[in-house]
Formats: C-alpha cells, sequence, structure tokens
C-alpha cells in the first residue's frame, strides 16, 4: 500500500489542538481500510451487527469522525473513483494477497491461534462496494463533506490542498507528496496505542505532520526528483528496481539526476517507458473542480435510524456523537477567509 | 546576491513577528531592504513586512526572491547572544544562506520559492476607525479575553475605544476614552476576531510602543507596528469573525 519512503522522511509531531480550526482532507479509502483492520471487538474480530454484516468502518466513521470535529478540526473525505489502467497489476497482487490471507486465516481458526487469526483476519480486509456506500450514507448524514475522486483520492486531495481549498491531506501513505501534497498529516485516524506488524509490541502512536518542502531541502533533491526517487522505490503504478531501497534511491538519484538514467545504467531501458506513463500519472492525475465544501447540520434521527435501527448501534452513543458534531455546527459565529475583500 | 550584517535582537524581534502566521515565506530581498507579504494556510491572515536596509549595520543587496523556512531561521537565531552582531551571506548559486556569529557558521538551505504560496494581492480597505494605543494595553485585553472564550470584538463607540468578550456566563469588557490612547480617529467600528489569530499577534504586537489599529464593522482589521522604529515596520490584516444564522 503507498510508496515506502517513510524512512526519508523526517516528521514533526503535532497534537491534534494544532489543527484547531483547520480543513483536513481524508483519504477516505485509506481510513476505512485502518478502520476495518483496527476497529475490533476485545476478541480481535471485526465488529459485526446481529446478521453479521461488518459495522467496523461505521464505528470509526461515526466516533473518530465525531471526536474530530469535537476538537475544532473541519474533516472532509475524499473517495477513490476509477483505478488507472497502470494500477491493475497493484490491486491484483492485492487480490492474490488478500486470498492467501484468507486461507491461513480459516487454518488459524481450525488451530485456535488467536495471534494467526487476528493478523490473517487483518491482512483479509476487503474494501467492498457495501462498505463504501455505508460509509459515503454516513458521513453524509453527520454532514461532512464527501468528494468523489475521478481516480485517486490521495492526488484529488493533493489538488485540492494546492488550490488553497483544504489546509492539510491526513494518510498513512506518502503517495500523496509524489502528487504534490505540501504537508501530510498521518496518524490522525488511528488511536494512542498500535500494535507493530508482526510482532506484540505496542507502541504509542501520535499525530505527525510532514513536510515536503524542508524534507527536498534536507535531502539536497527537487520535487521532480522525489517523483523520480519514489518511482525507483517502486508506487502503485510502476514496480521498482530490485534491492533499491529508499535511502539507496536517494543515492542513485544524487548520484544519476533522474530515474531514466539510472534504469539505463542498470541496462534497465525497456523500464523507461513505464516509468514514464507513471510519473506523467503523478505529475497530472484526473483530478475534477466540481465538488463543494460544506458542512451541514448532522441529521439525528436519520443518524439513529441507519445505525441503531438497522445495525445494532446504541441510541445513547449515537446520539452522544451527534451532539459533538452538532455543537460544531451550531457555533455562533463563522471565520470567512480574506479574499471576500479582494 | 545579499551581504549583510545586523543586530540579533533587531533581526530576531524581527523574524517573529514574521513567523506569526506563516512558517515559510518568500523573502523579496532589494537593494532598500527586504520585504515579504503572506497568508496564513486558512486565508484568514496576512502579514505585510518591511526590514529596511537602514536597519542594518551594512547591507549590500541585488534584487532576487528566496525561500526561507522561519522555524528552522527563529530556532537557529534562538541560540545567539544578545547584542551580537549577524554576519547574512546569500549564495544563490548552492541555494543557502549562511549565518555567521560569534564564531560559529550555519549555513541554511533556501526552499524553493516556487513551491511556496505567491505573494498575495493587498486588498484596499476603507476602514472608519483608526485607534493609536501601547502594545501593552492591547495585550493585557486580548489576555483577558482568551480566558473566557475564542474570540472578542474590537470596536469604537463615540469618543470610547472598546474590546469585549463574551462566554457562554462571562463576559469581560475594556473600555480606553482618548485619554489613555495615543490617538483615536472616531467611526463606526465593531468587528469580532478570532483570539487564536490576535494571541499570536500580539506576541509581538504587545512589545511596541505604539499599535495602530483600523477598524471598520464586520470588516478585516489592520494592525500595524514598528517592531523597532525607522528599521522594521510590520503590519497585519486579520478578516473578522461573521455572526452567523
Amino acid at each position: 500500500m503507498g510508496v515506502a519512503i517513510g524512512d526519508l522522511l523526517e516528521r514533526d509531531e503535532i497534537s491534534r489542538s494544532d489543527l484547531k480550526g483547520k480543513i483536513v482532507a481524508f483519504d477516505a479509502y485509506n481510513v476505512i481500510y485502518q478502520f476495518l483492520t483496527t476497529v475490533r471487538g476485545r476478541d480481535g474480530k471485526p465488529l459485526t451487527d446481529s446478521n453479521g454484516n461488518p459495522t467496523s468502518h461505521l464505528s470509526g466513521v461515526l466516533y473518530r469522525t465525531s471526536s474530530f470535529v469535537e476538537d475544532g478540526i473541519k474533516p472532509v473525505f475524499v473517495f477513490d473513483g476509477v483505478p488507472p489502467e497502470l494500477k491493475a497489476e497493484t490491486l491484483d497482487k492485492r487480490r492474490e494477497i488478500r486470498e492467501a490471507a484468507h486461507e491461513k486465516w480459516a487454518l488459524a481458526m481450525e488451530r485456535g491461534d488467536t495471534a494467526e487469526i487476528l493478523k490473517y483476519s487483518q491482512a483479509a480486509v476487503k474494501i467492498d462496494p457495501q462498505v463504501v456506500e455505508e460509509s459515503k450514507m454516513l458521513l453524509s448524514l453527520m454532514g461532512i463533506p464527501v468528494i468523489e475522486a475521478p481516480s485517486e483520492g490521495e492526488a484529488q486531495a493533493s489538488y485540492m490542498a494546492d488550490k488553497g481549498d483544504v489546509d492539510f491531506v491526513s494518510s498513512q501513505d506518502y503517495d500523496a507528496f509524489i502528487f504534490g501534497a505540501k504537508s501530510v498529516i498521518r496518524n490522525l485516524t488511528v488511536s494512542g496505542k498500535r500494535k507493530l506488524p508482526g510482532k506484540s509490541v505496542y507502541v504509542d502512536v501520535l499525530p505527525e505532520k510532514v513536510d515536503l518542502n524542508k524534507n527536498l531541502a534536507r535531502m539536497e533533491i527537487s520535487k521532480d526528483q522525489f517523483i523520480d526517487l519514489a518511482l525507483c522505490v517502486g508506487t502503485d503504478f510502476n514496480k521498482g528496481i530490485d534491492r533499491v531501497g529508499a535511502k539507496t534511491a536517494l543515492k542513485l538519484i544524487k548520484e544519476y539526476g533522474g530515474y531514466a538514467e539510472i534504469l539505463k545504467s542498470k541496462g534497465l531501458d525497456e523500464q523507461i517507458e513505464r516509468y514514464a506513463a507513471a510519473k506523467e500519472f503523478f505529475k497530472n492525475p484526473p483530478v475534477t473542480d466540481d465538488y463543494t465544501i460544506q458542512w451541514t447540520k448532522p441529521d439525528k434521527e436519520k443518524m439513529i435510524e441507519f445505525l441503531c435501527s438497522k445495525r445494532d448501534f446504541s441510541e445513547e452513543r449515537v446520539t452522544s456523537a451527534w451532539q459533538k458534531i452538532n455543537a460544531a455546527f451550531e457555533t455562533k459565529t463563522k471565520q470567512p477567509t480574506l479574499d471576500q475583500w479582494f | 546576491m545579499l551581504k549583510a550584517s545586523i543586530d540579533i535582537d533587531l533581526l530576531r524581534d524581527s523574524i517573529t513577528a514574521l513567523s506569526v502566521i506563516v512558517s515559510e515565506v518568500r523573502l523579496k530581498i532589494k537593494p532598500d531592504g527586504i520585504s515579504v507579504k503572506a497568508v496564513d494556510a486558512a486565508n484568514v491572515a496576512m502579514v505585510i513586512f518591511d526590514l529596511k536596509a537602514g536597519a542594518f549595520d551594512s547591507y549590500t543587496a541585488e534584487e532576487t526572491e528566496v525561500g526561507i523556512d522561519l522555524v528552522k531561521l527563529n530556532d537557529i537565531l534562538g541560540i545567539v547572544e544578545k547584542k551580537t552582531l549577524v554576519d547574512m551571506e546569500l549564495d544563490m548559486t548552492a541555494q543557502k544562506l549562511h549565518l555567521n556569529f560569534g564564531g560559529l557558521s550555519y549555513t541554511l538551505s533556501l526552499l524553493d520559492p516556487s513551491t511556496i504560496r505567491s505573494e498575495p494581492r493587498v486588498p484596499q480597505l476603507d476602514l472608519p476607525a483608526r485607534v493609536v494605543l501601547n502594545g501593552q494595553d492591547l495585550k493585557r485585553a486580548v489576555k483577558a479575553a482568551e480566558k473566557i472564550s475564542d474570540h472578542m470584538t474590537l470596536g469604537v463607540a463615540g469618543d470610547i475605544f472598546f474590546m469585549e468578550a463574551k462566554g457562554d456566563t462571562d463576559q469581560v469588557r475594556l473600555e480606553m476614552g482618548t485619554d489613555q490612547l495615543i490617538d483615536l480617529k472616531s467611526g463606526e467600528a465593531n468587528s469580532l476576531f478570532s483570539l487564536d489569530y490576535l494571541l499570536d499577534i500580539i506576541k509581538s504586537a504587545g512589545k511596541a510602543n505604539e499599535v495602530t489599529l483600523s477598524i471598520g464593522c464586520d470588516f478585516p482589521i489592520l494592525i500595524e507596528f514598528d517592531v523597532a522604529p525607522n528599521a522594521c515596520h510590520v503590519t497585519f490584516l486579520l478578516a473578522p469573525r461573521i455572526e452567523s444564522d
């Protein structure tokens, strides 16, 4: 999932209060995937209603989003549209991994191996159309803007940040940087403690801000070279160079200048065309100006009807989440921008 | 090109004032000084910054534009002892700013200006009331308002300048007449502002002997002051909060 360049980037720890009043565009698929893998019952199983339908995504959307709003953050959710053809291989690979995880999950269930059950049940998570539609519906009932990207959600979110319509992009991946985002907020949607993958170790997870310009200045490379670096490591749209991780890629970029020269030096000329196509996609992804960022009054009755009558949520907790969002909506003053006076 | 020397206290106070609403800026370097116009990420506040050539002990510059990370620069300036002279030199080829002080030599990487928001246009505002007061008085009122609300009203009624904040249950009001103000031009003025911004702005403005406020009704406020007279002038423009239905 996403390009593995995290080791190269310095981050600043921030607190949620630093984001008060800021508009944050969430990469919705990324967030929902996290909810499906991390919002679980005490037994490690995904949350479900009495009919066995998953509710982890709804629980995450409701409680996490309302707590952001309570802290003064103004969330916007950007959903992926049609995946580009370039992504087909990545999507096939993800499907294979999921299918293998499903089999291992079943075997772990037979053995009663709790750690393995959790590991493979998380790896088997798939965001199906129903999960997406339900998440969009709940967000709309909560009055939170839902934006449909023509293609990649992170590309659209980065475009909106570049236009100044949102202040930050929030995602666990670093792809937003390759799409042009100047600063990305990480760890906002994951709660205080997180289990390290494959280990029984839990670490404190705090929100952090990663600033692209500062990192480019520190690494002494241009934005264009940064895209080339990512391509060498491997992205969702191209396979990277074998045995080249982030740090090696940085060295290569500094030595050769760009991906084409690196590929040539390794006799991988036939890859240049594919890299060029991926780079073109990162630099000019399909995005749209057809969106409205507006928060509306959350609909308490419909939230209760959807979540409590149909999906077994507690009315008391849904009401409490509604109160948090409604309090922010009902705030008596609004902050217009200076644009109004130009 | 830039080669200059400046007293650390003046440089530090100037850069602190500039850093209030932005963390990265495009510095416009000209033979007559260094200037910045920038808006914050939310488009709510603007800073217009002017550090004159006369503020420097020595100053030679050709016109150019560079991108600066103010957080890093502030960090570096934070360790310089008072009354030290700081030598600055730009290396445009290597895209570095060299800072030398007290035997220490710092090299700061410049940011690519094209990655920083471009300089905004400054709106022409006709603001009816103008108040000149001591920075400390403004700071006191903003600090008092912070205790009970997240926004405050600034306005003029007749010959009285008032600052008022209302919380859910409490309220605070400070009135100043012409005898307590340095100057007052009366006019209809009553606008509400976010304390998040005012609290940041008074960190600098609170130290100034004279702060000039230009206010209208539900209009942006202009907050102007000298960090040092005839050396560094800063103007903030802050959009008001508007009562919604």
